[in-house]
């Protein structure tokens, strides 16, 4: 890493990694993760030009794509509806990409939409392919988008971002769930929500009916960013996350140790982690 | 169609996510969730025969932990501060926001929500307050994102002054 004068850059690739297990219960993963880089690059191949250095800051655009997604359905669907969207948020990003470059207002603004876009194509795509008068599979995604230091979310369902900052964990995204919606709307209250099966119900789902959350948040160095789905955090708590988020060497030993944990207390469904520390990889 | 960036800023728990949530989507919940980074909503409005985009930057509240990173506050159009009438260091700590706010994004339409209204018998704030914000050229007005009094008037009257500027 290095201090160019107003704030830290990263070099070198991001210490990410991700990693989905079945769990000790169900027959099939419906799970999955994505983690993938977009460069875009001008590489100087001949010149007689003098300062060929002006170019070097071109070649350090970069952006991060990370996603999870947690598929739901009957027996094989789900992991149809995870896969589907996950691919074709994927393709749709690859094609799309061109715009994160510019970071004015109008340039940000555009981006976080064409990232909402991608979102869009990704639940229609597993409608149109699945979807029989709205009773087919369906995902929760989670996708951050790193362009250092900002990342940014888009998020449907119950799969979580989390990021960890000297030793403080925090969750970036809310659960979309009926239970939440119900306390929102002020119908329910939180131990009424307790008692029912809404806490786990989605009320936004790609496949289904989607409302994705906007946001993002600022890295600095040192943080670590997760993303899970629900077979994480329904058997270990915010404290044992930051632990291993903490303690962890490298992203791989985190997802290791994190799925360890899941499967440790039962394991009871797919588990699927992406992490992604804020050093460079060739800082460990 | 004109699009403007307005960053909603405050102390934590003024009630700068249930606002955006009343305007948006008329909805109020009491259960209290600290917004974590940026929260981004968008709402279109009709000003003065206008179309306006609103992109509704939330921020997280400045506390103990946290600052409100300038970062965030860059390109607004418009900068709507809340204060919880019924705490008075949201208020005071308000001067040193605007302070903040002021030096990364200039002289943008501003507007501070007194919220919390509806909590008439825990009010804390005076007229000398009143005054004070006057002086500095901020323009109040009283919100409750309970009941929905002036949360309209206030992100219109914000709308239409980004659009003036």
């Amino acid at each position: 890493m290095t201090d160019d004068g107003n704030r830290f850059t990263l070099e070198g690739p991001l210490d990410t990694y991700g990693m989905s297990h079945v769990g000790k219960v169900r027959q099939v993963n419906e799970d999955h993760f994505f983690i993938a880089a977009a460069n875009k690059a001008l590489t100087v191949q001949q010149t007689n030009l003098d300062n060929v250095q002006a170019f070097n800051h071109l070649k350090q655009s970069e952006a991060h794509l990370f996603v999870v997604a947690d598929g739901v359905g009957s027996i094989g669907g789900g992991r149809l509806a995870s896969g589907t969207a996950v691919q074709a948020l994927g393709t749709y990003i690859g094609r799309t990409m061109g715009c994160y470059y510019s970071f004015d207002v109008e340039g940000e603004n555009e981006f976080l939409e064409n990232l909402e876009n991608a979102v869009q194509h990704a639940h229609l795509t597993v409608q149109r392919e699945y979807s029989s008068h709205g009773k087919g599979p369906a995902t929760t995604l989670t996708m951050a988008t790193l362009i250092w230091p900002r990342a940014y979310i888009i998020h449907v369902g119950d799969s979580r971002a989390y990021y960890l900052r000297q030793g403080r964990l925090r969750q970036i995204t809310r659960d979309q769930t009926m239970g939440e919606l119900m306390i929102d709307e002020g119908i329910m209250t939180e131990e009424q929500v307790e008692r029912s099966s809404l806490s786990s119900t989605l009320s936004s789902a790609i496949g289904a009916e989607i409302l994705p959350s906007v946001g993002l948040i600022d890295l600095e160095l040192n943080d670590v960013l997760l993303l899970c789905t629900d077979g994480l955090t329904r058997h270990v708590g915010d404290d044992g996350i930051a632990d291993i988020l903490q303690s962890a060497h490298s992203a791989k030993a985190a997802c290791e140790q994190l799925v360890d944990a899941a499967l440790e207390g039962g394991g009871r469904d797919n588990v699927t982690v992406v992490v992604s520390r804020m050093v460079s990889a060739e800082d460990n | 169609m004109i699009q403007k960036k307005i960053c909603m800023v405050g102390m934590f728990a003024t009630g700068k996510t249930s606002l955006v949530q009343k305007f948006v989507y008329s909805r109020f919940s009491e259960k209290y969730h600290s917004t974590v980074g940026v929260k981004i909503d968008r709402k279109q409005v009709e000003v003065e025969g206008t179309t306006v985009k609103l992109l509704l930057w939330d921020l997280a509240g400045k506390d103990e932990f946290q600052d409100v990173p300038a970062s965030y506050l860059r390109g607004s159009g418009g900068l709507f501060y809340v204060v919880d009438g019924t705490r008075r260091e949201t208020l005071e700590q308000l001067y040193a926001l605007h302070a903040m706010a002021h030096e990364t994004v200039g002289d943008v339409p501003t507007i501070v929500a007194l919220n919390k209204k509806d909590l008439t018998d825990q009010w804390l704030l005076q007229r000398d307050d009143y005054d004070a914000l006057s002086d500095r050229g901020l323009y109040t007005l009283g919100t409750s994102a309970k009941t929905g009094e002036g949360v309209e008037d206030a992100f219109l009257w914000l709308a239409a002054a980004t659009i003036k500027s």
